[in-house]
């Protein structure tokens, strides 16, 4: 878990027309989640996954959207989201590469590979490359020890980082 | 003791390039859901006994009786909620990811029995956001099992329709506590509630709920069809059957492997994993770094509910084995566990939320070599002053921490000491902290 705080010295990021539950999104929640679950509000991690997928962060419009379709409070939903590492609430690169840190991986050296990455493109872990196709973060325990060090590249997991090799097929991805 | 072969492994086939993973037909092909039909043919009422007669025990990490469990549920209240814990976050666990990513339908049919037994309304499996593959192959699993009548019908003789679905985590290592869970599953933050209520009593949605993990779930299916004795035949008379142990860190050949409880360390690490590499043994962590480590000496420990006792850990935990050779730093080591910790502590109980950061600042100061003499005992205090067991936070995240820095520090105190005696010239040596463990 992470504190994450709304910073308020920034004014409120503009809204747009358009909004981000779209209909098709709302559909797909009433239909395929609501009836999972006793109550709405359970749908909340769910319906953010979609946006998180759809969008890739989460905007401060998009909370305010769900609260209203959930029947909840804003405040709920904030509470909520902002709780859970994996929702971003600021934009990020086109591939976003979660290195683990956690144990297995430090004694198999992950810090070698975030590094490598540092030198490559210039960029410490919580950072975007300039061209916004890169973001680097550190995360705990991925749950894969046996191919230590790994990392998510987005939605898949990469194991048996080598430096090297890792850095090369990034910058393909980014090319 | 008598473990002939892989009971919850006999689908993933030991050399990588003939595993795959199971889908429906290969899973029926194979005796799958033959534990279920089995399961069906008795009363709900004997399966539990089965399964307490067993003797399984929740291979989450605490180690509670799995049907003993099941009886706490209070009668005819009704819904009631199977919650499956795939949440597996703690450092060193991987076991229940490389299950499902070969046999999803062994937990699908562990669920069933578990929800006849029951008469479970909803199923909900856990699974922590990271795991984006295994929560797809589990959607396709669940629509084929759908598809073939074991989710979605009527328990025989009730009006109890069972549904199993699948709700992902977001990133957040407490929502593996299994009420830190349910808030999750309700959609709030993930925040361990106070007990009493147990969940047993008001669980998900303040319903009777049972929370499993899914190794203990996919026990069921082989318990059921060869009966309490068979189960009972392998581990040790306290902690029956075989498990899954994950083993990771400096070995030849990591991966999960399948064994008797009460197999020992050194067997598992040489016969399993192909050895130490890099050096020679020097620790290890039996499972999970909230267990705390073993010593040198403890090589030869039997992992088994009961090391906890034997050998001054917490306990078996997740049987997630992290192996370090005489290479590593433990002053190192320890920090990455304590910064674990203090990253994951939800932050609602004072003891947990500021004795972990202390702690890592306490051990980042050491290892930059401005460590002072009274650090040492500084720590320990701190250590044992925080967790459910002192009786100062709400979930056992703090003692996780907790015996995590007071093993390393009883089992190698020296070579923490020795850190401390020297004081480097204050202001000067600001070398960045190796960087390596």
């Amino acid at each position: 878990m992470a504190w994450i705080v709304e910073d308020r010295l920034k004014p409120y990021s503009p809204t747009r027309s358009e909004p981000y539950l779209s209909p098709a999104i709302r559909k797909q929640v009433e239909e395929k989640y609501f009836p999972r679950y006793p109550d709405k509000r359970a749908a909340l991690l769910p319906l953010f996954h979609i946006i998180m997928h759809e969008y890739g962060y989460i905007a401060p419009q998009a909370i305010d959207e769900a609260a209203e379709f959930l029947g909840l409070a804003r405040a709920q939903v904030q509470d909520a989201v902002t709780f859970y590492e994996e929702f971003r609430l600021q934009p990020s690169g086109t591939y976003v590469i979660n290195v683990c840190r956690s144990i297995s991986c430090e004694l198999l050296g992950y810090r070698a590979v975030l590094e490598k990455i540092r030198q490559t493109f210039g960029i410490d872990p919580g950072e975007t490359t300039a061209d916004h196709k890169i973001t680097v973060q550190e995360v705990e325990c991925l749950g894969a020890c046996e191919q230590a060090p790994c990392a998510l590249v987005n939605e898949e997991l990469h194991g048996c980082l080598q430096p090297e090799e890792f850095v090369r097929r990034l910058q393909e991805l980014s090319r | 003791m008598a473990f002939a072969g892989p009971v919850l492994l006999k689908r993933i086939p030991a050399d990588p390039a003939q595993r795959k993973l199971h889908r429906w037909a290969d899973y029926v092909a194979t005796g799958g859901y033959e534990g279920f039909q089995k399961a069906r043919s008795i009363p709900p009422e004997d399966v539990i006994k089965l399964v307490i007669e067993s003797g399984l025990r929740g291979r989450g990490g605490a180690g509670f009786p799995c049907g003993t469990k099941w009886t706490f549920l209070p009668k005819d209240v009704h819904p009631r909620y199977l919650a499956v814990n795939f949440d597996e976050s703690e450092p060193g666990t991987f076991k229940d990811r490389y299950l499902i990513d070969h046999d999803p339908h062994v937990l699908l049919e562990g669920i069933a029995i578990a929800a006849y037994a029951n008469r479970i309304t909803t199923s909900y499996i856990y699974i922590r956001g990271e795991y984006h593959r295994q929560a797809k192959v589990l959607e396709e699993a669940i629509a084929e099992a759908y598809a073939h009548g074991v989710f979605g019908g009527k328990h025989p003789g009730t009006d109890i329709i069972h549904n199993c679905y699948v709700h992902r985590g977001a990133g957040a290592y407490i929502c593996g506590e299994e009420t830190g869970l349910l808030e999750s599953l309700e959609g709030k933050r993930g925040w361990p509630r106070i007990k009493p209520p147990f969940p047993a009593v008001a669980g998900a949605f303040a319903k009777p709920t049972i929370i499993n993990n899914v190794e203990t779930l996919a026990c069921l299916p082989h318990i059921m069809l060869n009966g309490a004795a068979w189960f009972k035949s392998m581990g040790t008379p306290s902690s029956a059957g075989p498990k899954l142990f994950g083993v990771s860190g400096h070995v030849h050949k990591p991966g999960v492997f399948e064994n008797e409880l009460g197999v020992k360390m050194s067997a598992l690490i040489e016969k399993h994993a192909g050895g130490v590499k890099g050096g020679k043994y020097k620790a290890a962590i039996p499972g999970g770094v909230s267990m705390g480590i073993l010593g040198t000496d403890q090589y030869d420990a039997e992992l088994d509910f009961d090391i906890g006792k034997k050998y001054n850990v917490l306990g078996l935990g997740t049987a997630g084995v992290i192996v370090m050779n005489d290479q590593t730093d433990l002053v190192l080591a320890l920090r990455n566990i304590v910064r674990f910790f203090a990253h994951e502590s939800c932050g609602q109980c004072t003891p947990c939320r500021e004795g972990t950061a202390w702690m890592h600042k306490i051990l980042n100061r050491i290892a930059a070599g401005f460590g002072k003499p009274r650090d040492f005992d500084l720590l320990m205090e701190v250590a044992l002053s925080m967790g459910a067991m002192p009786g100062t936070t709400i979930c056992g995240l703090a003692d996780g921490a907790n015996w995590a820095v007071r093993t390393f520090l009883q089992k190698f105190p020296e070579e923490f000491k020795a850190r401390l005696k020297s004081p480097q010239v204050q202001g000067v040596n600001l070398a960045p902290v190796a960087a390596t463990v």
